[in-house]
């Protein structure tokens, strides 16, 4: 079954802008000029169940929004998204049950309660009884090892801690898709690659499906398949992860003499992923 | 300008050295224009407290309205349109000098540490304060004495027997007012080099000055305690320019300017006084 | 009761009960913003006894009605801020984008979003409130009757920030208007209704809604009308969907904070 399904979706803003000064400001009061932002333009893809997949992009790619519409934070202004099976737009409620979002830097915990306080929060909010949140807590604190500081309030944590009970926290009501918006930012590496386990270990044992961003190439080889790139609001690639650090250059076939790409297809990939998604990236912005 | 004071730099190696030394009110003045045209640009943010001065405003005059049952009518001495002026007056002076600089600012200077940064410029701290305070007053009170000018017009009628050749003199006590009000903020504020929060008592003032001064003229207080009402800042903070403006005098002209330069005077030396003990105990424990 | 409705009202519970254990962690704080918000409150009963010493009616009511219209408005007030504080903050949290994180939890986002902080010092306006009640001493009935509308009242205050703050989704600096709009309700609300007539008065009946929060209620617990207390019960009503209905429709134009903040 697809977890996720989006047609053609896309979402524009409208922002008045305001010239500099006193001048500007009356100006935008007598005569507002909006203008349009069109920051997702009519993005088509699915997302099978249990899948792990990085949709990745440039800032302001049309990334966090495409996210916050699957979420249902956004409404969509055309196309359809499906989340297990459910429209966000009309059933935003019975969506969340089925969902859960760890959104970078914004910290959804209460940091002067201990996390284990802050799991039984989030079971009263997605309507577990105290026994099976009770349950649900000492099932996630074992086997993702929080035991050691699930009485210490969250302020005391160090980040590493926190961002480990945070994706617990989202996990509290064992959603079928998780969504995570960087989810390793600011982390050192030990602590990363810590996080990304985590994750592995999450999907692997509850099967759930992964919708990741993240800046970081190391958490998507690390846990994804499959990469989506998004830029200036369209899809620009949609492949294994495999398949394109082998055949990306099988791809440019101008910039590289034949002999030279018949030895590398022997080899391991002579060209690394971060290279390969900073020349998207970049051949999109020429372009 | 900037060239010359390169040149200055390189010719005593002190940035701020010559220039100084000649004009020694020139930086406050300085200061003075620089918050004065960041708060024009407020100006508009400034307009949206009309609302609530007008509010009070209103409020009054429809109690006063009710209150004073035949024309002509004397209450503690003064006619319908003199105690609605009164109130419009010390509102006008509430509104118009209420700014965060001298309170939460200092405070939040001596509480968090900045002051170690702030006290070795070559100024003088409280000064600067008082600079930067004058600056935000300057567009606020005219934009609110002209507010008080139209309500004043429309709503109410005219002060009995004003005299526009005694409105300089008025001015300048506004002004006096103002700035004794400042002072006397500050020398609270300054009490946070010894204790922990000084908003408690930054609150006694405010009340005191808003409870007994902006609502009523002394005169509607028990007899027994007008007196007492005199030798607290009420006198010359408000109760003075306001019933200056509703009931010129000469005489009484020069007696509220007097007690304002005492009052001006011996608030500054307080100021001085406890900021340089303040000072002193900060070198000795070091904050 | 449905499960749902449980649900909700068990969430805002947890959500207050940590709200004020965090507010509680620091207990000087707490006990001195309670006390200053009573003392703030008292320190305007200077203004009524000097009036009355002058006349002994103020717009039609006696001391005892003033202290019960303070009363009154403070508690209605208080418990506003207590349990939908967030409500009177809207514009900040729609302009900044911080709708997020209740739009994904499966609990009705207008509640939760407003149930979601506390304002402790209301609680010193809420025991002010009960204090000057129990001063007045209206009888067991007229107790009944000012919690009734202590409730009433709270609502009333509610939604009409709830109204002002969702009019962010739409037009910019809401945020100043809404404060300032509210604040200037409860002013009007601490003085007689007496003392406003013609287009004013209808204003502050229908406008901004002084009068259905305190004004009727006080006249209520003076002299009951049941016809009255209907017309009470309905306009708290009509007034309440209205912001929700405004709420939900501004949703849908709800927009990433850095977007909403470069509008500005």
């Amino acid at each position: 079954m697809q977890a996720i399904r989006v047609e053609n979706l896309s979402k524009t803003f409208r922002v008045k802008r305001k010239e500099k000064g006193m001048r500007g400001s009356i100006q935008a009061i007598l005569h507002p000029r909006t203008e349009e932002i069109r920051a997702v333009k009519g993005v088509s893809f699915a997302v099978e169940e249990g899948e792990m997949l990085a949709f990745i992009g440039p800032n302001g790619a049309g990334k966090s929004t495409t996210i916050k519409m699957l979420t249902g934070i956004l409404y969509p202004d055309g196309g359809h998204v499906e989340v297990m099976g459910i429209d966000p737009t009309k059933k935003r409620r019975q969506l969340a049950y089925q969902i859960g979002t760890v959104f970078g830097q914004k910290e959804q915990l209460w940091t002067h309660l201990t996390p284990y306080d802050n799991f039984r929060f989030f079971g009263a909010i997605y309507d577990l009884s105290e026994q099976e949140t009770e349950a649900r807590i000492a099932d996630l604190s074992e086997r993702f090892a929080l035991k050691d500081f699930v009485d210490t309030p969250v302020r005391n944590l160090s980040l590493g801690q926190r961002i480990r009970c945070e994706i617990v926290a989202s996990l509290i009501h064992k959603p079928k898709v998780l969504f995570l918006d960087e989810p390793t930012i600011g982390l050192d590496p030990v602590v990363k690659e810590n996080v990304r386990e985590l994750i592995k270990q999450m999907n692997r044992e509850e099967h759930t499906t992964v919708f990741l961003t993240s800046h970081d190439v190391g958490d998507i080889e690390k846990l994804c398949r499959r990469i989506i790139i998004v830029n200036e609001g369209h899809i620009v690639l949609d492949d294994s992860v495999e398949h394109l650090t082998h055949h990306y250059l099988d791809q440019r076939p101008a910039d590289i003499p034949m002999h030279e790409k018949a030895a590398e297809k022997e080899a391991a990939p002579a060209i690394s992923l971060e290279e390969i998604i900073v020349d998207i990236y970049k051949g999109k912005e020429e372009g | 300008m900037d060239k010359r004071r390169d040149r200055s730099v390189a010719e005593c190696g002190y940035p701020y050295g010559r220039a100084a030394y000649g004009m020694p009110w020139r930086k406050y003045t300085v200061i003075y224009r620089s918050v004065l045209m960041e708060n024009l640009q407020y100006a508009a943010n400034v307009a949206v407290g009309f609302f609530t001065y007008f509010t009070f405003i209103y409020i009054f005059i429809k109690l006063w309205g009710y209150l004073y049952r035949t024309p002509g009518e004397l209450i503690a001495g003064y006619t319908r349109e003199q105690m609605i002026w009164y109130v419009m007056m010390t509102e006008m002076i509430w509104f118009g000098s209420s700014a965060a600089s001298v309170a939460r600012e200092v405070s939040g200077d001596i509480r968090g540490g900045n002051i170690a940064y702030l006290m070795n410029r070559p100024y003088h701290y409280t000064l600067y304060v008082l600079a930067k305070y004058t600056g935000e007053w300057s567009v606020r009170l005219p934009m609110y004495a002209m507010l008080a000018v139209a309500i004043g017009a429309v709503m109410v009628g005219p002060v009995p027997g004003f005299s526009l050749a005694a409105l300089p003199a008025m001015a300048l006590c506004v002004v006096l007012g103002l700035t004794i009000n400042a002072v006397f903020k500050m020398c609270v504020s300054l009490l946070s080099f010894w204790i922990e929060d000084a908003t408690p008592f930054q609150w006694l003032y405010d009340k005191l000055i808003l409870v007994v001064g902006t609502m009523f003229p002394v005169e509607m207080f028990p007899i027994g305690l007008q007196p007492l009402f005199k030798l607290t800042p009420i006198y010359t903070v408000c109760y003075g320019p306001a019933k200056l403006i509703v009931d010129f005098s000469p005489e009484k002209c020069v007696e509220i300017l007097a007690a304002q330069v005492i009052y001006l005077a011996a608030g500054c030396g307080l100021m001085f006084l406890i900021y340089a003990k303040g000072v002193k105990k900060l070198y000795v424990n070091g904050g | 009761m449905s499960t749902a409705v449980k649900n909700q009202l068990r969430v805002c519970f947890l959500s207050l009960k940590y709200n004020l254990m965090r507010e509680m962690v620091n207990k000087v704080t707490f006990l001195t913003n309670v006390l200053f918000m009573v003392l703030n409150n008292a320190s305007i009963l200077v203004q009524w006894f000097i009036l009355f010493a002058l006349r002994e009616d103020v717009g039609g009511y006696t001391l005892r009605e003033i202290l019960l219209l303070w009363g009154l408005t403070a508690a209605s007030f208080g418990l506003a801020h207590i349990l939908f504080a967030r409500a009177f903050s809207l514009s900040e949290l729609i302009i900044k984008g911080k709708l997020d994180s209740f739009l994904v939890q499966p609990k009705n986002v207008l509640v939760s979003v407003i149930t979601s902080a506390t304002d402790v010092s209301a609680i010193g306006d809420l025991l002010y409130g009960i204090a000057l009640v129990c001063f007045c001493r209206p009888g067991v009935g007229g107790f009944f009757l000012f919690f009734l509308f202590t409730v009433t009242g709270a609502a009333v205050f509610t939604a009409f920030a709830l109204l002002l703050g969702s009019l962010s989704f739409w037009f910019v600096r809401m945020d100043l208007l809404q404060n300032q709009m509210v604040m200037s309700a409860v002013s009007f609300a601490t003085y007689p209704d007496g003392i406003f007539n013609g287009i004013s008065r209808f204003l502050l009946y229908f406008i901004i809604p002084v009068g259905m929060a305190v004004w009727h209620p006080v006249h209520l617990i003076g002299r009951f009308d049941f016809g009255m207390f209907l017309t009470l019960l309905g306009y708290v009503c009509l007034l309440l969907s209205a912001a929700a209905v405004v709420f939900y429709r501004g949703l849908r134009r709800y927009a990433p904070g850095s977007l909403m903040e470069a509008r500005l």
